[in-house]
């Protein structure tokens, strides 16, 4: 992984001034998803891609070690081996970007995973207490997470404490040491889309490697508006002192089709150079199963049934 | 041709038509009849039910080389739905209106009802000239429209101009910059802007919004028009031509030029191009900007902002980029043009009117003007009278003939003479002479003053200095004036009357008259207050507000009868909508007005309303000719039609002219009816999506 952000001095004139126009911003959602559209090989191609930026994703109440040893296996060989072979990508060293669990799990998952040297990300969702979510952000890291994700206070941006909010997100950076800091805003939680890029702007100046939409388990979860706020906060942050912030969409990607759309977003808003994994990850769990279907389909011309694709 | 009197069964049958669900079951709810689940529009409530009598025959319409598919319809299902029938003239090669001429000639009974030709320019003169074509909508450039005016002076056609494609987006330093970035996309670099753009930006955000428009630009893809993942197409070899010459002039002229995206190096594609630095004051900056460049020009405030996209012909579409309300809508309401999106580009409706002002013609499409575009007031005659082909256009009205001195006079000696009512009193003529006034017994009744073309100057000048503060006012204040007029005019009733009594007229009927007058004032006050705005929910989230706003000056030229009454009922619903005013009273007796203007020296404001008396042709001709004059109403004789139609090719103002047929000025239905209140102001379409 490369190195972290160092994050900035806190500078509100960066947010003061800014405004966004949610209907126009809608507009602009609805021409992607309709304008950039990917066919036969290069979308065999796209979707390959779009494996190798996914978290897959388990955070369920009734997660054990089980699922969790099955969840890591999918992680390693994402596709079936004979869909990769028949399309000559076999040794291209195919796997998800990281696995994402609770920290209660991640010790199973260094187990699980120990062969296969994929990076583990923790979450720690909710509203709790400031102090609690920092001993859990030490106590993954010594179990050997090498990505945390963690949700900011709400109540601090819809009450304008911004100074409070870079606070706490340079906690988080402290208490993380090496690991990536993904900040998680919770955006279907913060009103408007204005008060979306002031978040994302405190979160990249206080130092978060990755910008993160939500936990994925929120009644509103990554939406094309939300993202492209973010994106263009990012994109921002970058000209205004070279760092390159990354972003992970998560919750309601479900289909392959949506994955595409949301790489034709990064590249259109952003860039070729943000499309690896160190920059963008898709937080997802059926979405890899969508994504081998559509690859068996493309190999084979068929369609294929539940039980023809290993399950995750 | 025989389908016009099929009418509304047409109507019925079209609707069953799959094309263009949309436009036309707007039209037909509009008309009045047909599909229960078309949104009903709300039409404006000054417009009475039987204004939608009568259609108007058959229409002939004439499509730019590059149109839209939806532009078509747009224009073709309205005249269908309210029983007119069409003659279309597309451009070669383009075979979507001849599918659709197949598709409407299957429509059973009634073959012919649209009828499409598909050829070069050159047949336009020739189609407009046909003898059975009731309407001419011509949609294209500037200069053809012009030739187009010039030529069908005096023809038995009317005309209806929609020209140019150029567009205005005003980015000021409270505006979501990347969502105008965007907007520049829709506008310039999609396939939904008809052409190029005029982008001006505040200057505190123009370094920021110059780098982001370049970034944005860098992504765009270009490429055949079916492919998917293209942003725009190309236009054809003619505008890859006009994009190449004007960016080479521009660059000569000292322009910036940036070009970016990702675009095929074949000659009918052209990339997205970025002009700026250029000066305002280059031939490059006065022509239109051609697709698909974006010309950018910084400004300081908002109010300069206003006068820089103000001070250009073009009056099409513009959108104001702004998260301050108050701002935004100040700027809406300020520009001269026909569509105002505030934080949008581009967004269109069949249900709301679409059109422009100033050099881009003053024909509608879409909602209520739309409709009337096709339709004539009941009671009007169908066909327009054909004028003579021999009009000297260079010497109609140039020479003032001169008139002989009265003779002896008989009786008591009559007045000083009047003089010209303009700037709010009563001024001496350039030419300092005067020409005597008959009664109908032959005996001198009095001496006004012989205007000529720079009393029309001053008259235009003085109107003009009025118009702001006049525009400005509320209705109820220009009502309350108006009422005050027709209290005068009550006041000075046996004066008038006894004037008109020596024209000829019954004493019972002048007084009746003067009577009518003093009502027709009084009720064109109240009409004005009465009228909102009318909201229209288009498919949008957020209303758009159709205005009514005032024409700014304009010229009338009254008819021969009726000098008292005509005057005020021509004058009335002018002031009424804000408009000022230069008249022409009646030549024949130009008293009943000079005496209505004593009453206005002293109850309106100076310059509100302007009366030049003189020789009629020689007047016309100075105020058809002036660039500065808005709009023009002609009632007199055949030939001066022909030149006010003619000349107003000059700055392309809309005209209404009589072509000499007398109108029953007594009658509530021609005097004071509802053409009188389209006519007199213009619409402007301001949407406001919502959303936070």
């Amino acid at each position: 992984m490369s190195a972290h952000n160092r994050g900035t001095e806190l500078d509100l004139s960066w947010i003061s001034k800014i405004q966004v126009n949610h209907p126009a911003v809608l507009r602009r959602a609805e021409q992607i998803q309709a304008r950039r559209t990917v066919k036969k090989e290069w979308q065999a191609a796209w979707l390959l891609k779009a494996v190798t930026f996914i978290d897959l994703t388990t955070l369920s109440g009734d997660d054990t070690s089980s699922n969790i040893q099955r969840l890591c296996y999918k992680a390693k060989y994402p596709i079936r081996e004979d869909l990769l072979k028949a399309l000559n990508m076999h040794d291209k060293g195919i796997t998800t970007a990281a696995v994402c669990v609770y920290p209660a799990r991640v010790c199973d998952a260094v187990k699980a995973l120990k062969a296969a040297g994929c990076n583990i990300p923790v979450a720690s969702a909710g509203q709790t207490h400031l102090k609690t979510r920092l001993e859990e952000i030490r106590l993954a890291v010594e179990d050997g997470a090498t990505e945390i994700d963690v949700v900011i206070n709400r109540s601090l941006v819809l009450t304008g404490q911004w100074e409070a909010l870079y606070d706490e997100i340079r906690q988080f950076r402290k208490a993380c040491g090496e690991a990536h800091l993904k900040t998680i805003l919770a955006t279907g939680e913060l009103g408007t889309l204005t008060n979306v890029y002031k978040a994302s702007m405190i979160a990249m100046m206080a130092g978060s490697d990755f910008i993160k939409t939500s936990t994925g388990k929120e009644t509103v979860n990554a939406t094309f508006p939300v993202a492209i706020v973010m994106l263009r906060a990012i994109r921002d942050f970058f000209w205004k002192t070279g760092n390159k912030i990354g972003f992970k969409p998560a919750g309601g990607i479900r289909s392959a089709k949506d994955s595409l759309a949301w790489l034709s977003l990064v590249k259109e808003e952003l860039g070729d150079e943000w499309l690896k994994p160190e920059l963008f990850r898709i937080g997802a769990s059926t979405l890899l199963s969508d994504i081998e279907r559509q690859i068996y389909h493309h190999v084979t011309g068929r369609y294929a049934a539940y039980h023809d694709l290993p399950m995750s | 041709m025989a389908a016009t009197r099929a009418g509304p069964r047409a109507r019925e049958i079209f609707t069953s038509l799959e094309y263009g669900p949309v436009p036309e079951s707007h039209a037909c709810a509009l008309a009045g009849r047909g599909d229960p689940e078309a949104p009903a529009a709300a039409v404006d409530p000054g417009i009475p039910g039987d204004w939608a009598g009568c259609s108007r025959g058959v229409i002939g319409l004439i499509l730019p080389p590059t149109f839209s598919f939806l532009e078509m319809m747009w224009r073709i299902c309205p005249a269908l739905a309210v029983g007119c029938t069409v003659v279309a003239l597309v451009p070669p090669a383009s075979p979507a209106p001849l599918l659709l001429a197949q598709l409407a000639g299957e429509l059973g009974p009634f073959p012919g009802i649209l009828n499409v030709l598909s050829g070069p320019a050159s047949l336009v003169p020739i189609l407009a000239s046909q003898p059975g074509i009731r309407k001419v909508a011509f949609c294209g450039a500037p200069e053809e429209g012009r030739a187009l005016r010039r030529s069908l002076a005096g023809e038995c056609a009317e005309l209806g101009l929609a020209l140019g494609t150029e567009s205005l987006l005003l980015l000021t330093d409270t505006a979501d910059v990347d969502s105008a970035v965007e907007g520049v996309v829709d506008a310039a670099w999609s396939d939904r802007g008809p052409g190029g753009l005029r982008l001006l930006i505040q200057e505190s955000v123009w370094d920021e919004a110059m780098r982001r428009l370049q970034e944005r630009m860098g992504r765009l893809r270009s490429g055949r028009g079916l492919d998917g993942a293209v942003d725009m197409g190309a236009r054809g070899a003619a505008a890859c031509d006009l994009v190449q010459r004007f960016v080479r002039e521009a660059q000569s002229q000292g322009a910036q030029v940036f070009q970016a995206g990702d675009v095929p190096s074949e000659r009918p594609f052209y990339p997205p191009t970025l002009v700026s630095n250029l000066p305002p004051a280059s031939p490059c900056a006065q022509v239109e900007v051609p697709w698909p460049v974006v010309v950018a020009s910084p400004f300081r405030t908002a109010k300069e902002a206003l006068l820089v996209a103000n001070g250009t012909p073009r009056g099409g579409s513009a959108s104001v980029w702004s998260e301050r309300l108050g701002q935004a809508l100040e700027l809406g309401y300020g520009l001269q043009v026909g569509t105002v999106w505030i934080n949008a580009h581009g967004l269109r409706d069949p249900s709301v009117p679409t059109g422009g002002c100033k050099e881009s013609g003053c024909s509608w499409h879409g909602g209520p003007d739309g409709l009337y575009e096709y339709l004539r007031p009941s009671g009007t005659p169908a066909r327009l009278s054909c004028l003579s082909k021999n009009l000297n256009y260079d010497t109609f009205g140039l020479a003032v003939p001169s008139t002989l001195p009265a003779g002896p006079e008989i009786g008591p000696s009559p007045a000083p003479p009047y003089g010209l009512f303009v700037g709010g009193r009563f001024q001496a003529p350039g030419a300092r002479s005067s020409r005597p006034i008959r009664d109908s017994s032959g005996n001198l009744h009095g001496y006004v003053a012989e205007g000529g073309a720079k009393d029309i100057r001053g008259a235009v000048e003085a109107a003009h200095q009025a118009f702001p503060g006049w525009a400005g006012q509320s209705p109820g204040a220009r009502a309350a004036l108006l009422w005050a007029l027709a209290a005068a005019l009550e006041r000075r009733k046996s004066t008038l009357a006894s004037r008109l009594e020596r024209q000829g007229a019954e004493l019972k009927a002048a007084e009746a008259e003067v009577e009518l007058s003093a009502r027709r004032l009084r009720a064109w006050g109240a009409r004005v207050q009465a009228q909102g705005h009318t909201l229209q929910v288009a498919g949008l989230r957020g209303p758009v507000l159709r205005l009514r706003e005032p024409l700014g000056v304009l010229a009338v030229v009254c008819p021969d009868e009726w000098p008292l009454l005509a005057f005020v009922s021509l004058l009335a619903p002018a002031l009424a909508y804000g408009n000022t005013v230069v008249m022409v009273p009646s030549a024949a007796c130009p008293l009943l007005a000079l005496e209505v203007c004593q009453d206005m020296a002293t109850v309106f404001p100076a310059g509100l309303a302007n009366v030049v008396t003189g020789d009629r042709d020689h007047l016309t001709r100075c105020l058809a000719l002036h660039q500065d004059v808005q709009a023009m109403w002609y009632f007199g004789s055949a030939q001066g039609s022909q030149f006010v139609e003619w000349a107003s090719a000059g700055n392309l103002k809309p005209v209404w002219a009589s072509r000499g047929c007398p109108r029953a000025w007594d009658q509530e239905a021609e005097g004071a009816g509802p053409e009188l209140g389209l006519r007199v102001a213009r619409t402007k379409a301001l949407w406001l999506p919502m959303g936070d």
